[in-house]
């Protein structure tokens, strides 16, 4: 009995247990689906044209206003940027208030006001929003344009867009822009310095008058609204606003390369290669192959996909690597990218391209295909908890002219889709061999390795403005905010500043020249202010002494002796100075920067210094160190002007001074090498020696 | 389509906002247990569209990590995703996509979180998912390897290869000396390189633990069978019944202002304050959050107005009140225009500080600084995904879930004096970091 009673507890316990066991060696069942809604709009258009779509939705007590303007956006050339200037100047003044005025009535009720070039979007509380509205509506119909406002929005942008010239992504996203749509098309526009510099108030004001029009504007309203209080906001604050006449330009469509090219913009400084490869492709929302397209790219890239999976899971060349269209009833582009850590650039390349080929090749896998329409699915249905995924269907709908069951029937027509289907859109849209591929890195590292995927075996490069240049020709791109001024401070830093520079009132230099095997000994001796000598000896006999004293000098030799005068006396008051180009300022002379060049392989900025009487010296001064590395001066000699190529190397630190222990000169023919033996500083020196 | 302005600023907040901030929203309900072996669980139902949110967040951040294996939580991340014993490698991202859903995870000082938006019929496949990795994970040394390389790519791109990339690690590791808060949760690179594969089955066990979680499922859910469900996969996960290691460093007073410059690649210089404050949650720190949008809420601000409309010395200029669990730092800072100096950004900066500290706020801007709470208060949340992670958050850092619906009380209570007082009290050179992060052709 005893036996029984336990049996059936531990029979019971068993059968509990069981029950709640769970069966972890295989993946769950889904429950069945559920029903997919695609949640409701009501659109209404005012007298004006102005097309509006309410989408209502009391989860949060907000409404949102999202004005987007539909035009075909014109060629700006050389004044790129007029669109978003324009975008910037929006809220600056209308008609009745004032910049101020604005800015504290939407920041006192917490609400948010942005333009763009093709659109305008507030947003507030529920309980603020007729107050908002007052405010969206004046900046949208009646906003006044002031060239001081001009000039803030212009200092600005050009410090925003020094600032992306160092920012990878912003470089390859305008390169490759130009380099898919051409720069002459409105798409491979983008601003640069001097695009900004030519916007002026006009232009401007002309863009607000000719876009900010209601018959080319749908506004989207979303939130804690009914559509029949939006109709009457509506009526009441955008009713005025006045019709305009907007042109629509005509281009012509960009096209793929003829065959696949490979563009550089070269970053010294890269540890990652920035990779992207685009073609222009002619597709929008309203195309037929819209929703084979779609199912296409995100087999390749669209997610956790081939891409993604090869690049980054298998290889660990990166962090991710993704692939999309954009669709776009002008011209729509294809665009593969990732980052790479830059000794796999050429293998991640290799890796991308062929994917895009097997995509081409191979049909798919009906279970690889079954997956991504899954995912694709069920994105459609997680993208519905948002309202603003409404109004955009609302809007596309409207704007492309889809049947009305476009979004409707979209699940059904992802499901449709066969594996032949997808191997045919990729034949006609995926294009390996018609790609503009770009990296933005560090060529030294990568350039080589990257020539075999160009057709033609040759690398184009590119500056951070999309300018085609020969690398073996030009010197790179200086960096904004480096000037003549700047590097000769740092300069002066470099080599122990002012302070140790001051503390030197004698300095004796020693050394030795070796000029065609002959060795010479080399005496150089300075006194502050004013006083230099500098003596060659060879065997005892001076062969070369040039004195300064009192502002005179004086130079002598085995062919005699004379004063120097003119350019001579100018060059030699130089010389006298540890830091000559301190004295540049008071004694009038020039510095331009000119480029960063190369000095025994490494970066050094290049200045061009010219004196009162006009001799040029060009020194270089290295990117890294900050040092003076190599210095050219013309010299007279008896066969006309030669240069005097002087190389400073191995420097040495004395008293807090770098001094170089080594230099190398040749002038024409001949070549002098300068060895440095001793340097002593404050041995208070006779003034008698420089008689 | 051609704006070069925004792209700075946006790349820099969301560096910031990448840590551990958190969110407020109206009345939402939920129900909340805790399992056998110490898993807390939170409920949130809103059947309005068939999307379910599930959020596990496990206790741990870059703050309890070594100081010789810094990145260890982040790293340990990427490898949540690696399979299980009964998911294989690979596997995990698959199961998800093929549900139709979306999963990522991220690691902040303080806490690890991972999540799955599925569409609801696909709910279970979640629990499985998560319950798996959280009972028996399985990670092998391609996996690691492969991560390694992930994890290094993944910093240069976030760091090493992108201008300003180094500016919030100089702010930490000067802002802090003792405190692991002095490095940032993506590390220093060669650390996951030194640690043995044992280290990475230690530091599970550790912090992987049951009662280190807090599993949060929002959306459309039915509360009685999900209870049931959740129980299924979770309850027999053994707890781990030990102390969790949690850093003792109190980081000490700063006494006087520190003084750092940086340089980097870049073309305008950034001048930042970084000043001490208290942690998360204090009364003090809903007063810093309202004197934040005082002085730097929108284009009204002070801030703004003065340096970036009518000064014209920065492009940009910002307040952040950067709470974390044991400590905080506001940060003010500002991105020079186009050859203006450091110096003087800095000096006009100080001056508004200075200012700010000095003046009282009129009722007009006490006003604007409510509605732009209430505004905050009423407006996040509009996802199931934001909603989960903020009871998640709300639940282990103050172990009070319902702070969802009563944060802006504390708000509610803070007066002008508070913020005023605040101001002067936090907003001192002794208790800052001065932080320049120079152009490279500016070093000396």
């Amino acid at each position: 009995m005893k036996n029984l009673l336990y049996s059936i507890v531990v029979l019971t316990f068993t059968v509990t247990s069981i029950f709640a066991q769970v069966d972890r060696t295989k993946a769950p069942q889904a429950a069945p689906a559920p029903k997919i809604q695609i949640g409701d709009y009501t659109k209404f258009e005012l007298a004006n044209g102005l097309k509006v779509f309410v989408v209502e939705n009391h989860r949060l007590p907000r409404v949102s206003y999202s004005i987007s303007l539909i035009f075909d956006p014109e060629t700006e050339g050389a004044n790129t940027g007029i669109g978003s200037v324009t975008s910037e100047l929006i809220g600056t003044g209308t008609k009745t208030r004032t910049k101020d005025q604005i800015n504290e009535e939407v920041d006192f009720i917490a609400a948010s006001l942005s333009a763009n070039s093709e659109g305008i979007y507030a947003s507030s509380l529920k309980k603020h929003t007729e107050k908002l509205l007052d405010v969206f509506a004046d900046v949208t119909m009646n906003s006044v344009f002031k060239n001081e406002e001009l000039e803030k929005i212009r200092t600005q942008s050009l410090s925003g867009i020094a600032a992306n010239k160092d920012d990878p992504n912003s470089i390859s996203a305008n390169v490759s822009s130009a380099l898919t749509y051409g720069k002459s098309h409105p798409y491979g526009e983008f601003e640069t310095e001097s695009s900004i510099k030519n916007i002026s108030l006009d232009m401007c004001s002309q863009y607000y008058q000719k876009y900010f029009n209601p018959n080319i504007a749908y506004l989207a309203i979303v939130g804690d609204i009914n559509p029949a209080e939006a109709k009457k906001l509506i009526e009441k604050y955008f009713g005025k606003w006045k019709k305009g006449i907007v042109k629509s330009p005509t281009y012509l469509k960009p096209q793929p390369p003829k065959f696949t090219v490979v563009a550089i913009v070269d970053r010294p400084q890269s540890v990652q290669s920035v990779i992207n490869i685009s073609y222009p492709v002619d597709i929008n929302i309203g195309s037929p192959d819209f929703i084979k397209t779609r199912v296409t790219n995100t087999i390749l890239g669209g997610g956790i996909f081939r891409l993604f999976l090869n690049l980054r899971e298998k290889h660990a060349f990166t962090y991710g690597a993704y692939s999309n269209f954009n669709y776009d009833p002008i011209i729509g582009n294809f665009k593969a990218s990732t980052s790479v850590r830059n000794a796999v650039t050429d293998s991640a390349v290799g890796e991308i391209l062929y994917e895009m080929k097997r995509l081409r090749e191979e049909p798919v896998q009906e279970s690889e295909l079954k997956m991504v329409k899954n995912y694709m699915m069920g994105n459609f249905a997680l993208s519905l908890e948002s309202p603003q995924t409404i109004a955009s269907f609302a809007i596309n709908t409207e704007r492309y002219k889809l049947p009305k069951d476009f979004y409707s029937t979209y699940l059904k027509r992802i499901e449709a889709i066969t594996p032949s289907e997808v191997q045919e859109t990729a034949k006609k849209y995926i294009l390996p061999d018609q790609s503009e591929i770009l990296v933005v890195g560090k060529a030294s590292e990568i350039a080589e390795k990257l020539k075999k995927y160009s057709k033609d075996g040759k690398l184009g490069y590119y500056d951070v403005d999309a300018n085609p240049y020969d690398p073996s020709q030009k010197g790179k791109t200086l960096p904004v905010g480096v000037t003549a001024q700047s590097i000769l401070k740092q300069y002066v830093e470099a080599i122990g500043g002012i302070a140790n520079i001051s503390k030197v009132k004698d300095l004796t230099m020693k050394g030795k020249v070796s000029v065609q095997g002959m060795a010479l000994s080399m005496n150089i001796v300075y006194k502050f202010p004013g006083k230099y000598l500098s003596e060659i000896v060879m065997n005892g006999q001076t062969v070369q002494k040039q004195v300064l004293n009192d502002g005179k000098g004086k130079i002598s030799g085995m062919q005699g002796a004379k004063d120097l005068l003119g350019p001579e006396l100018e060059k030699i008051k130089m010389e006298a100075e540890i830091v000559p180009e301190l004295k540049y300022e008071s004694l009038g002379y020039k510095t331009e920067l000119k480029e960063i060049s190369q000095v025994s392989g490494k970066d050094a900025y290049m200045i061009e210094v010219t004196s009162p009487s006009k001799a040029i010296t060009v020194d270089y001064f290295s990117v890294e160190t900050g040092l003076k590395v190599k210095s050219i001066t013309e010299q007279d000699s008896p066969t006309g002007k030669i240069s005097q190529v002087t190389e400073l190397l191995e420097f040495t630190e004395v008293n807090g001074l770098k001094f170089p222990n080594k230099m190398k000169q040749s002038a024409g023919p001949q070549t002098f090498e300068v060895s440095v033996d001793e340097i002593i500083i404050n041995t208070d020196v006779k003034d008698e020696i420089f008689n | 389509m051609k704006k070069v302005k925004t792209l700075l600023l946006l790349g820099f907040l969301l560096f910031i906002s990448g840590s551990g901030s958190f969110a407020q929203s109206g009345k939402i309900e939920f129900k909340e247990f805790d399992l056998k072996n110490g898993l807390h669980v939170i409920l949130h139902q809103n059947n309005s569209t068939p999307t379910v949110a599930i959020n596990l967040m496990y206790h741990v951040g870059s703050k309890n990590e070594k100081s010789d294996r810094t990145g260890f939580a982040h790293f340990f991340e990427h490898l949540m995703f690696e399979g299980s014993e009964n998911i294989d490698r690979g596997a995990y991202f698959k199961y998800v996509q093929n549900a139709g859903g979306n999963n990522n995870a991220s690691t902040s000082f303080d806490v690890t979180q991972y999540y799955e938006v599925l569409p609801s019929n696909q709910l279970e496949l979640g629990l499985w998912l998560e319950s798996e990795r959280m009972l028996h994970l399985r990670i092998d040394s391609t996996g690691i390897e492969t991560q390694r390389k992930v994890v290094k790519e993944e910093r240069k791109q976030s760091l090493e290869n992108r201008p300003y990339g180094r500016l919030l690690p100089e702010v930490f590791s000067n802002s802090f000396k003792v405190h692991p808060y002095r490095w940032m949760p993506i590390g220093e690179a060669q650390y996951i390189d030194q640690a043995r594969n044992s280290e990475f089955m230690d530091f599970y066990k550790h912090f992987y633990v049951p009662e280190n979680a807090v599993l949060v499922i929002a959306g459309d859910i039915q509360i009685e069978a999900l209870t049931i469900m959740v129980k299924k996969y979770f309850e027999d996960i053994p707890n781990g019944n030990h102390e969790i290691f949690r850093p003792k460093e109190k980081e000490p007073l700063q006494t006087s202002e520190i003084k750092v410059n940086a340089y980097d690649k870049v073309q305008l210089p950034v001048v930042l304050y970084a000043y001490h404050i208290p942690a998360m949650g204090t009364p003090d720190s809903y007063s810093l959050d309202m004197l934040q949008k005082w002085m730097a809420g929108g284009k009204s601000s002070q801030l703004y107005k003065s340096l970036v409309d009518q000064q014209q010395i920065a492009m940009q200029v910002g307040a952040i009140p950067f709470s974390l669990e044991d400590a905080g730092l506001f940060i003010a800072y500002g991105f020079a225009n186009l050859g203006k100096k450091a110096e003087d950004l800095d000096a006009a900066i100080n001056t508004e500080i200075e200012k700010a500290k000095a003046s009282n706020i009129s009722d007009s801007d006490f006003q604007k600084i409510k509605n732009q709470i209430e505004n905050d208060f009423y407006s996040r949340n509009s996802t199931m995904q934001g909603i989960s992670s903020t009871l998640a958050n709300f639940y282990i850092y103050f172990k009070n879930t319902n702070l969802i619906n009563t944060e802006i009380q504390k708000y509610q209570q803070i007066t002008k004096e508070d913020i005023k007082r605040v101001a002067n009290q936090y907003l001192k050179p002794e208790n800052r970091l001065v932080l320049y992060y120079l152009p490279e052709s500016f070093k000396k």
